[in-house]
């Protein structure tokens, strides 16, 4: 740790070029130059404030599969600072729509305004793509809840990234394993959206699946009619079909092919998790399986599922534990003493601890250890995505 | 490339080609229509589309009809949504032209100025359902996908050659076709008729020969509204979702394919339409479907250059219509 004495936070003050408050520097100094690492964060005379942001698609089509993890960071911050009354830390929501065009100028607004010290985010794979450049550069550290693309961390690592979930790669082998082993299917239908998200998650399925690929497809955002489609799944007439994508895309390609008289089982990744997916679905969702590298709120121990239930009224839904360990990493910088984003970068990286959902430590990379990371494979029943069991990975 | 795919289910492609086109069609009428008359087009058409969806998923719920209604509700639900839809679509594109273009032609405006009009009452639709509702009446209003629940569950009623034919893509495209002919018939064997063609071939002569020109405009936009809303219906039957901004793609494929057909010509509107959706099927099933647009308006590109006012020309004002 440094510290500054009060002619030097003058001189830093008059040469600051952000325009940032210098009492809030010269408070975030002297907190720092304090070191403190006690539980209450040092906080003996207020200083301890700062802004998470969470930013994800919190209306549209996708919606369900953000605002739970959103509700989770709520509860975890509720939770802290009733223990912490002499902090400040407010969470504020970016909705993007899961639109990166719209993530760039929310994710821009976070890294010029020095309050924030973190982001929770992105919530999809796309949208943390265009942004992550922005918030490396700004030195704002990323925890995403469920941003699960491949080569956001193994081929373009950014140094403030990480994430609580395991990657594409790790959901796809499970997905293969689950279409093989579990469905024992032989021949498998791939489809795939064209997304940052869909396109990478299939193609790591058919490489894994190999011969089993009787046939594959792509679709686009935004298509409601997959006739083409449809007659291609019925002329491969496979065993089972998978689709990597989006719920506002799954829900009329389902129906219409249930309605083509295709009934074989339907299997979708995290894309689909939430309750978008049935809705928009209607009944012919019904039985179909998701996959997740989330774990069920009832399996994660403690009272979550149950405080989180009480707090809104209904189940914990997708990530919503992700969202709640995400937003306890941060809590738990803040705690330690961190007042500027380098220390909670540098606290971010160094963290080890036991999550909700599970132990974190991250690797140079920003994901944690693939043997920590579980993936489950939900059903829909009545209408309702139930954890239906684990998958080997 | 898969030729062995197409070729082998030829019949069944060209009838979802079709059913897919039929809507389009309909709703291409309505910027014809409008175009044909006022040299204008008419780009909140796409949102008189989704307002008409949106009702259709309103009177369901007011009957509170599902999947396990009887015959009697299924019956009278789809009834009044087709009356309702048609009558809200037409409505909207009537307020869109009374409050929107009639004050600017009042006043002369130059036709960048409609354009520009039209781009805005577009969005001001697409917010009120999108947002503004969802402030006041909350969900299902907001840009989450809506499913409308599927009254008539799809069968297949016949089989010719291999093609199954089902009892939605026979609606579909029935009631389309049925719709473009009395529209055809309307406009040129009626009396209001003869009155928009006059109007769209040299509105100051028609005006010396006692027409009503903005009786005429408000006509069209109701016609094209309606057609819009009959869309809207067969559309919900046969996808069963719709959206905030559901009108959009339509809206931009229709326009497509009155501009394929020839602008201003309501038998090109049909060509075009039917053409587009074929066009946009085969090439899912050859290529895949993230090409469909890209295929569709290469098509569009190549048509309007060996004929620049599309395959039948612009001709609403002419004999043949």
């Amino acid at each position: 740790m440094y510290s500054l004495d009060q002619q030097e936070v003058i001189v830093l003050r008059r040469s600051t070029r952000f325009g940032f408050s210098a009492v809030a520097l010269a408070l975030a100094v002297s907190a720092s130059a304090c070191g403190t690492t006690d539980e209450n964060g040092g906080g003996d005379d207020g200083d301890c404030a700062a802004t998470i942001g969470i930013m994800g698609a919190l209306s549209g089509s996708n919606a369900s599969i953000v605002i739970p993890s959103v509700n989770g960071a709520k509860m975890a911050l509720t939770e802290w600072s009733a223990e912490n009354e002499d902090c400040d830390i407010k969470l504020q929501e970016f909705d993007t729509e899961g639109d990166p065009a719209k993530a760039t100028p929310a994710a821009t607004q976070m890294a010029t305004n020095e309050d924030f010290l973190g982001v929770i985010g992105g919530a999809f794979s796309g949208e943390t793509r265009a942004t992550k450049g922005i918030f490396d550069d700004a030195g704002l550290t990323m925890i995403s809840q469920s941003a699960t693309a491949t080569d956001l961390t193994l081929e373009d690592p950014a140094s403030v990234f990480h994430r609580v979930i395991g990657y594409d790669d790790v959901q796809g082998v499970a997905i293969a394993n689950y279409l093989r082993e579990v469905l024992q299917a032989k021949k498998i239908f791939v489809v795939d959206d064209s997304t940052a998200y869909g396109e990478p998650l299939a193609n790591t399925v058919k490489t894994e699946l190999g011969d089993l690929v009787a046939d594959s497809d792509k679709t686009q955002e935004g298509q409601t009619d997959f006739a083409a489609v449809v007659s291609k799944v019925e002329a491969a007439a496979p065993d089972a079909v998978f689709y990597a994508g989006y719920a506002a895309e799954a829900g009329p390609f389902l129906k219409q092919l249930r309605d083509a008289g295709v009934e074989e089982p339907f299997v979708g990744g995290d894309g689909l998790y939430g309750a978008d997916f049935p809705k928009a679905a209607g009944a012919a969702s019904e039985g179909a399986i998701v996959t997740c590298p989330c774990l069920p709120a009832e399996e994660a121990g403690g009272t979550f599922a149950a405080d989180y239930e009480a707090e809104y009224g209904e189940a914990p839904g997708a990530y919503a534990a992700e969202g709640y360990d995400a937003m306890n990493i941060f809590l738990a910088a803040f705690a330690d003493g961190a007042r500027d984003r380098e220390a909670v970068e540098k606290f971010v990286d160094a963290y080890e601890g036991q999550g909700l959902t599970k132990t974190y430590k991250f690797d140079e990379k920003g994901d944690v250890a693939e043997e920590n990371v579980v993936i489950w494979a939900y059903k829909v029943t009545d209408g309702a995505l139930v954890a239906d069991q684990e998958v080997p990975k | 490339m898969d030729f062995t795919s197409l070729i082998d289910n030829l019949g069944s492609h060209t009838v979802d080609g079709l059913t897919k086109g039929a809507i389009y069609a309909l709703v291409a009428l309505g910027y014809t229509l409008v175009y044909g008359v006022l040299r204008l087009i008419n780009f909140a058409h796409s949102e008189v589309f989704m307002v008409g969806t949106w009702t259709v998923f309103g009177v369901y719920a007011v009957f509170n009809a599902t999947a396990a209604s009887g015959v009697g509700t299924v019956i009278l639900a789809t009834s009044v949504a087709l009356i309702a839809a048609t009558l809200a679509s037409a409505g909207t594109a009537l307020a869109v032209e009374r409050i929107a273009y009639r004050p600017l032609r009042k006043k002369n405006a130059p036709p960048l100025i409609f354009l520009i009009t039209a781009i805005g009452c577009s969005l001001v639709l697409v917010e009120l359902f999108g947002h503004v509702f969802r402030q006041f009446f909350g969900p299902p209003f907001g840009r989450a996908l809506v499913s409308i629940p599927t009254l008539i569950d799809t069968k297949v009623l016949f089989t010719v050659g291999g093609v199954s034919i089902t009892n939605i893509q026979l609606i579909v495209i029935f009631g389309a076709v049925l719709m473009m002919v009395l529209l055809d018939l309307f406009v040129n064997y009626s009396r209001l008729g003869r009155g928009v063609r006059a109007v769209a071939q040299d509105p100051d002569t028609a005006a010396l020969m006692g027409v009503n020109q903005d009786r005429v405009i408000m006509l069209v936009f109701v016609l094209g509204g309606a057609m819009a809303g009959v869309a809207a219906m067969l559309y919900t039957l046969r996808y069963d979702i719709t959206k905030f901004d559901i009108g959009f793609l339509i809206g931009v494929k229709a326009f497509t394919a009155a501009v394929l057909g020839g602008i201003g010509n309501l038998r090109g509107a049909l060509v075009g339409g039917l053409l587009l959706g074929v066009v946009e099927v085969y090439s899912s099933t050859l290529f895949s479907s993230n090409w469909e647009d890209v295929t569709a308006f290469v098509v569009l590109i190549a048509v309007l250059m060996f004929r620049p006012t599309g395959i039948l020309g612009e001709s609403l004002g002419k004999a043949r219509a």
